[in-house]
């Protein structure tokens, strides 16, 4: 029963994912766009263009999926998370889930999701334990049994710290060491003493808590398990794809590994284009010798053995997130779309609509941007699915070699090279990422055939 | 043949100056960065004084003398410039220590830092694992890549097309390196069939038993140790090059000179395989000089994954150690082995393709 409330609220989910991607996101691309002076309507070359990506069924299904699965996916904090969604105690409301989640996704405002344990019905400053937290409140006879385990223990300690007190004539160290041992069962005294109060809160019913459909993080621990990490899949333990060696659950791992790969390639991919869109048309539209010479720099620039000059700059300064964009995009992903756009340019360039335009006196923006870049964004679009394959792929493979994201961050390539490690006994550290990225990229990939396809169909007629 | 010959003096002439490009590049950030030999040393003295336990030792104690530190910027060419250490680098600068001209241009890549070894010297011992991968690899992919697109392209969106679409695709999803660690999964441990080794390019012995003679065993063990990085290698390059070959195939059966051959009544056999086919591996050709340069590339990550001792993994090697010479003449070479593969896949292009005007 608890299996299948489980898929429904996935199933949810995800339909609310779809309808981000599918059906509000457009709508706010036409407003924007609209808002820029835009005219945002597909002309028919278009409009065919996109019918035809739809009929191929496996492309169009992939597409459906994996942006569904991203859109879903910039709401990982609220739903795989170890922090409570809202948790109430006694009177006071907090949404640590959400605040984490603001947190990450609004980049300059700084809110904490830390909720100290004394503030919740726990004993001590730390954060709160939500999951211990989610057990008291559905079942406060578990907190009582706790309680009175730990009187009846501190009644026995007690009883045999009275019996035996420091004779007249003990050292003054062993009379030190009584009181130390007296001062210690009073402080326990007083913390037992604030559980019955908790006790009576959580048994009145004036504290319940949410958690997120999958209650951990990928950073947090999996401590409950008794054996020593990394533990094997287990559904009847609750980790259906085992943890990794020093604990963590691989299913928020992977999901949060595939948020950060798809975001990764999706900026280096479209940063680098749209870099390299504006260097290939100036190439192509001006000529000359600005061409000449940015081909001359182009060409140089392309031979730079660039994952190699990547690794060694990584080895030198541990990169972040950002570092690392900013190093593919340099290096790598603005060259290749100049040669495409470049003749692109030149060519539609020549044609007599463009140069009709020239001689009815038109600015060379209004024709770059009305006339020639439309035509010249067909490259774009079909590489961008292909691109994104290279660089998700480029990602692991730093992080595999160890020259990739700050240890920590979940990331495939990371949980891969444990996976090496541990061949022998622990495959599973090598087959879930493997089928996390194989399967990821395999849909993007066919994304690609199917864009390629609806793009630029050939009709090979063939005789025979 | 006027703008040809202009072309490749051209493409001749922007060697050299990509090469001083990117050398120079990669030599400033190694020059600029942290954690460099003196460093090193630094640390071991520290490290050596601590293991002898010399308590109560100040900070001013832990330090290396400052001669010493002198000496050793002078040995490893630091207390030059990064213009002046460059050009002794490249050896267009005289060298005091070795008295005249010492680099790159004299055929001296400096010795390593960890062993002391002339850099050449440890370099092109490597040589001889890469190219054998890549040899093979290549072979490979042209031997099942080829046949199968021709396949695919006769058969064009018939069920083995979109069938071994689906299968190729998936081998391009997944990195090389992926696919090795797995296969090694599946079949070097004893979790499903432990029949290849985990990794090594051949069995410790191999030397011993050459010599004794065991020339079976020999070959037999180092197929054993070959089958699974051979696939990591050609993995991502499959995809590609079938596709390519389908793509190319099915251009040039749509062709009017395909439909005149058929009208001058040839067999379909000939018209395909003597016709279509030739014209149609002209972009396979351009690729034979590009893998020249990217037979570095992908070998990283399948020899640190298979642990084959290859220049793939003397780079990482050299990286994790901060073997700066080692590292510089890995870069030399791979830059090198690329500018020369470019400019070969033009000319192959141009010797096998009369059609092709470069400018």
């Amino acid at each position: 029963m608890d299996f299948l409330f489980t898929l429904l609220q996935v199933a949810v989910v995800l339909f609310l994912g779809y309808l981000l991607a599918h059906k509000v996101f457009p709508k706010i691309v036409v407003r924007v766009g609209r808002l820029l002076g835009f005219r945002m309507r597909a002309t028919p070359i278009t409009q065919k263009r996109l019918r035809r990506f739809k009929q191929i069924r496996r492309g169009y299904w992939s597409f459906v999926a994996i942006t569904t699965l991203f859109a879903t996916s910039l709401f990982l904090e609220m739903l795989v998370n170890h922090r409570a969604l809202a948790i109430y105690y006694n009177g006071k409301l907090a949404f640590p889930a959400i605040a984490e989640w603001m947190d990450d996704v609004v980049v300059f405002l700084k809110i904490t999701p830390f909720n100290k344990k004394s503030d919740f019905g726990q004993i001590g400053e730390s954060e709160v334990d939500y999951g211990l937290f989610e057990k008291y409140s559905e079942d406060p006879s578990v907190l009582r049994k706790e309680v009175e385990a730990k009187k009846a223990e501190l009644a026995t300690e007690r009883s045999a710290h009275e019996a035996n007190p420091p004779g007249a004539d003990a050292k003054n160290f062993e009379k030190r060491k009584w009181e130390r041992e007296g001062r210690r069962l009073d402080k326990h005294d007083a913390q037992v003493k604030q559980m019955e109060a908790n006790l009576e809160v959580f048994e009145a019913g004036s504290a319940w808590c949410i958690m997120p459909i999958y209650p951990h993080s990928p950073q947090s621990l999996r401590h409950e398990i008794q054996d020593p990490p990394p533990n094997h899949p287990s559904t009847s333990r609750g980790i259906p794809a085992g943890t990794d060696v020093s604990g963590r659950d691989l299913v928020p791992l992977m999901l949060y590994g595939f948020r950060l790969s798809i975001l990764f390639a999706i900026a280096v991919a479209f940063v680098g284009y749209a870099i390299g869109v504006v260097i290939g048309g100036m190439q192509g539209y001006y000529g000359g010798w600005v061409d000449i010479l940015s081909q001359r720099f182009v060409e140089i620039w392309g031979s730079i053995p660039f994952l190699f000059v990547i690794m060694i700059l990584a080895s030198l300064i541990q990169p972040t997130f950002a570092m690392l964009v900013v190093m593919l995009i340099v290096l790598r992903s603005w060259l290749g779309i100049t040669y495409y756009v470049r003749g692109e340019f030149y060519r539609e360039k020549s044609k007599d609509y463009v140069q009709a335009a020239v001689g009815a006196g038109v600015s060379d923006w209004k024709i770059i941007t009305k006339h020639i870049l439309p035509n010249a964004l067909v490259p774009v679009v079909t590489f961008a699915p292909f691109g994104i394959v290279a660089y998700i792929s480029t990602l692991v493979s730093l992080d595999y070699l160890g020259f990739g994201l700050p240890p920590g961050t979940p990331s495939w390539g990371a949980l891969l090279r444990q996976g090496l490690e541990n061949v022998k006994f622990y495959p599973h550290l090598l087959v879930v990422p493997t089928l996390a990225m194989a399967a990821t990229l395999y849909c993007v990939v066919m994304i690609g055939e199917a864009v390629r396809e609806a793009f630029d169909p050939k009709v090979f007629s063939r005789l025979r | 043949m006027h703008g040809m010959t202009s072309y490749f003096i051209r493409r001749l002439l922007l060697v050299p100056i990509t090469f001083i490009c990117i050398t120079l590049l990669v030599y400033t950030v190694i020059r600029l960065a942290p954690g460099g030999p003196i460093e090193q040393a630094k640390l071991q003295m520290q490290q050596a004084r601590a293991s002898e336990g010399g308590g109560g030792a100040g900070s001013a104690d832990l330090a290396l003398p400052q001669e010493a530190i002198d000496q050793l910027k002078r040995y490893y060419k630091l207390d030059k410039s990064i213009p002046v250490g460059y050009l002794i680098w490249l050896g267009l600068y005289p060298d005091e220590d070795k008295g005249g001209f010492s680099g790159i241009i004299q055929g001296d890549f400096g010795t390593s830092y960890r062993f002391s070894d002339p850099v050449l010297d440890t370099i092109i011992s490597k040589f001889p694992i890469s190219i054998y991968f890549g040899l093979i690899g290549y072979l490979l992919t042209w031997i099942i890549c080829i046949p199968l697109g021709i396949k695919k392209a006769l058969k064009h969106r018939s069920l083995f097309d979109t069938g071994s679409s689906m299968v190729v695709f998936m081998g391009y999803s997944v990195p090389g390196f992926v696919a090795a660690l797995i296969l090694m999964m599946l079949f070097a441990t004893d979790l499903v069939w432990k029949i290849f080794p985990l990794g090594g390019f051949r069995s410790e012995n191999w030397d011993d038993m050459w010599a004794a003679g065991e020339y079976w065993w020999c070959i037999k063990d180092q197929v054993h140790h070959t089958v699974i990085p051979i696939i990591g290698y050609v993995m991502g390059g499959f995809a590609t090059m079938t596709i390519l070959m389908k793509n190319s195939l099915l251009d040039n059966l749509g062709a009017d000179y395909v439909r005149t051959a058929f009208a001058k009544g040839l067999t379909e056999r000939r018209v395909i395989y003597v016709h279509a086919l030739r014209n149609s591996l002209i972009p396979l050709c351009v690729g034979i000089g590009h893998a020249i340069g990217l037979m570095l590339a992908g070998s990283f990550l399948i020899e640190k994954t298979c642990n084959i001792p290859g220049m793939g993994l003397l780079g990482y090697m050299s990286l994790v150690g901060r073997d700066y010479p080692v590292l510089m003449g890995i870069v030399v070479i791979a830059v090198s082995l690329r500018l020369v593969g470019n400019i070969l896949s033009d000319i192959i292009l141009a010797i096998v393709d009369p059609r092709v005007r470069f400018s």
